[in-house]
């Protein structure tokens, strides 16, 4: 797990056990139905001071989290490389020339280089497919559909040697776990 | 005062779901086991299974959401009952329709039949328009019984009284809208549109499929409709489930009614907005979809779900902290169903945030997240309803017993089948697979270890099952 999953996961499960311990609270300070009125005090300033950190960190959030989309990855780089993909069920072709769409791609394997940005040009000729890069170790990096009629282009820098593998994330049919194929950077 | 018909209705309803919901549960098991190489399923079995699995629990939980509004509804309006016995009949078509098509017809495109897979499959030949047809038989019923009973909730409140705009101004209004007419408004209205979105995917399909070649749709459009559909139908499903929860879980704890106030107002009516362009964030891969609608996405996705859980879970806690609770069965399933939300809720804003969706989108992240807000968020609120409304039925007052018991195997067993998916998410394994590949064997374990916790979830719902249905049962006696 890279250090991206990992705090994911890490705030997940911090904000899982703020819930719980809210939830649980509550339940606990709940009083048998017999007993004389108790209940929340403040509450006017509780739900006005929720709604307020609620609100300032989905914006936080929001502001935060919009500049790193895929969409602006060295958008005002030129690529080193870019790399043709078309997927058909349940193959990856992968050429640095276009592939047209009645034809077989050549079988010639595809190298990159480290530290330079490359761009994919993801494309589909029959459903859509997923175009999924994992590292060495098993991580998902980067990700583009892979749809009938478009072109997705997906640009990364890689900062590691060694072979990438490229599965099908985008369900496709009965073999779509086996719909996988690797380059190498060098 | 709900009539004896209606009560017969929402009982077969009742008993209806449940037994499906046991069965979609069985698959989903089978599914897990299968990751985990405990069991081989063929690839057709797992896929035409992980269909029929998605397709059910969409369908059972949306439906059992408007049965709940439908019989709650009777207490501020008159619901027709021949809408509901149209809609009942449309459903129990559809649902063996679809599972004819997946089982014998080996369709298997996934729930969300993405453009064009229907028209690429290895499946048998009539098997896509019958699933078309399929999904157009359950269209129409839902279309009736949802514009039947809006219709009728707009006889008694003007639009505006519906959606509570009145508690907006300062002052007292003169007329309180119920928060439950508030939430069902939304809801119905979320729905309607959304299945109109759903018949114009069904001609655009069928278009196709008579042209012979000469109409081809567009792949992207499509897969928007698509979403645009689906997404927005699910989500409304949880909102059917929590009207009930603003209507009961007051009143079964001993509390006074939830009464509407301007944050309540406001919060459902931003819902009501922001959920028709959350789908959006399902395109999010789709570089070539316009970059408005992708800001618009994850904008939408946080505004449509924050507003209405904070108000709904501050509501809910106020209720209950410090005050004398009646706990019963029913109002702990909400109660456990509020937190379970949120919590799923949580997992859903993380991967609507764009960023982190390049590196979670279709993994298992995604199901870990929606099996959350679903099997311990909404399905609980459906089953306090079931709970309640079989007592009212059947019971011998609003007491259960074992009710620690099955809450306590219910969260655990829960708890323990989403955890799986959360950490093969984070793991990067991806969905869909109905085996791992080489450099996942060693996580093959989580599936094997979630379909044993889902094994003891299935134990407490089907001794909720057996309960309920004989309570229920006694409505058919009793006449």
């Amino acid at each position: 797990m890279d250090d991206k999953h990992t705090f994911t996961l890490v705030l997940f499960f911090l904000l899982t056990v703020g819930i719980v311990a809210v939830f649980l609270y509550a339940y606990l300070s709940s009083l048998p139905s017999s007993s004389a009125k108790g209940g929340l005090t403040n509450p006017k300033k509780k739900r006005f001071l929720l709604f307020f950190i609620l609100m300032e960190a989905v914006i936080i959030l929001f502001t935060l989290t919009l500049p790193r989309s895929p969409y602006f990855f060295f958008a005002n780089s030129t690529p080193s490389k870019v790399v043709f993909v078309a997927a058909r069920q349940f193959s990856f072709a992968m050429s640095y020339q276009t592939i047209a769409p009645d034809t077989q791609a050549p079988a010639k394997a595809i190298e990159l280089p480290r530290g330079k940005p490359v761009e994919f040009r993801v494309t589909s000729f029959d459903v859509n497919h997923g175009f999924a890069i994992y590292d060495m170790s098993g991580n998902l990096i980067a990700q583009t559909q892979a749809m009938p009629g478009y072109i997705n282009r997906l640009r990364w820098v890689f900062d590691s040697p060694g072979e990438y593998n490229i599965l099908c994330l985008e369900y496709c049919g009965m073999a779509h776990a086996f719909m996988r194929t690797s380059f190498n950077v060098k | 005062m709900a009539t004896l018909q209606l009560k017969k209705l929402t009982s077969v309803w009742i008993i209806t779901i449940l037994v499906l919901f046991v069965l979609a549960i069985v698959f989903g098991i089978l599914m897990r086991f299968n990751q985990g190489n405990a069991i081989h399923l063929s690839p057709v079995g797992f896929y035409s299974m992980m269909t029929i699995h998605g397709l059910t629990m969409i369908g059972i939980w949306f439906v059992a959401g408007m049965a709940a509004v439908n019989f709650l509804l009777q207490r501020y309006i008159k619901v027709s009952a021949g809408i509901n016995v149209f809609a009942l009949v449309l459903t129990v078509i559809g649902v063996v329709m679809l599972w004819l098509v997946t089982f014998v017809g080996e369709f298997h495109t996934g729930w969300t039949f993405l453009y064009p897979l229907p028209f690429r499959g290895a499946w048998k030949e009539w098997a896509t328009p019958l699933f078309l047809l399929a999904l157009g038989v359950l269209g129409i019923g839902w279309f009736v019984w949802s514009a039947g009973m809006l219709f009728q909730i707009f006889r008694k409140y003007r639009p505006a009284q519906a959606f509570a705009w009145q508690h907006l101004r300062k002052g007292s209004p003169e007329i309180e809208t119920p928060p439950f007419i508030l939430i069902s408004t939304v809801t119905l209205i979320g729905i309607i549109t959304c299945l109109v979105a759903a018949v114009l995917l069904l001609v655009l399909y069928f278009a196709e499929y008579f042209s012979s070649g000469s109409f081809v749709n567009d792949a992207l459009l499509m897969k928007n409709l698509t979403f645009f559909f689906g997404h927005t139908l699910a989500n409304e499903m949880l909102y059917l489930g929590l009207a009930s929860l603003y209507e009961l879980f007051p009143e079964v704890s001993g509390r006074p009614k939830f009464k509407m106030t301007w944050y309540v107002a406001l919060a459902w009516n931003c819902t009501m907005v922001f959920i028709l362009t959350a789908f959006f964030h399902h395109m999010y891969m789709d570089f070539v979809q316009p970059f408005a609608f992708q800001v618009i996405g994850q904008m939408a996705s946080y505004f449509a779900s924050v507003p209405a859980a904070a108000v709904t879970a501050f509501s809910v806690l106020a209720v209950v902290i410090k005050n004398p609770i009646r706990w019963s069965l029913t109002n702990t399933l909400f109660f456990v169903g509020v937190t379970g939300w949120l919590i799923g809720g949580v997992g859903a804003v993380i991967d609507a945030t764009i960023s982190n969706n390049f590196v979670l989108h279709n993994t298992l992240w995604v199901p870990a997240h929606f099996h959350t807000y679903n099997a311990i968020g909404n399905v609980l609120f459906s089953l306090a309803f079931f709970n309640w409304a079989a007592n009212e039925f059947g019971g011998k007052g609003h007491t259960d017993k074992f009710t620690r018991l099955k809450m306590t195997l219910l969260i655990i067993g829960g708890s323990g089948f989403v955890i799986m998916f959360y950490i093969g998410g984070a793991y990067s394994v991806p969905r869909r697979f109905n085996v791992y590949p080489q450099e996942f064997s060693s996580l093959s374990i989580l599936a094997s270890a979630g379909a044993l916790f889902a094994c003891l979830y299935l134990a407490v719902i089907v001794w909720f099952l057996v309960n309920t249905v004989n309570k229920c049962l006694k409505v058919f006696s009793a006449a």
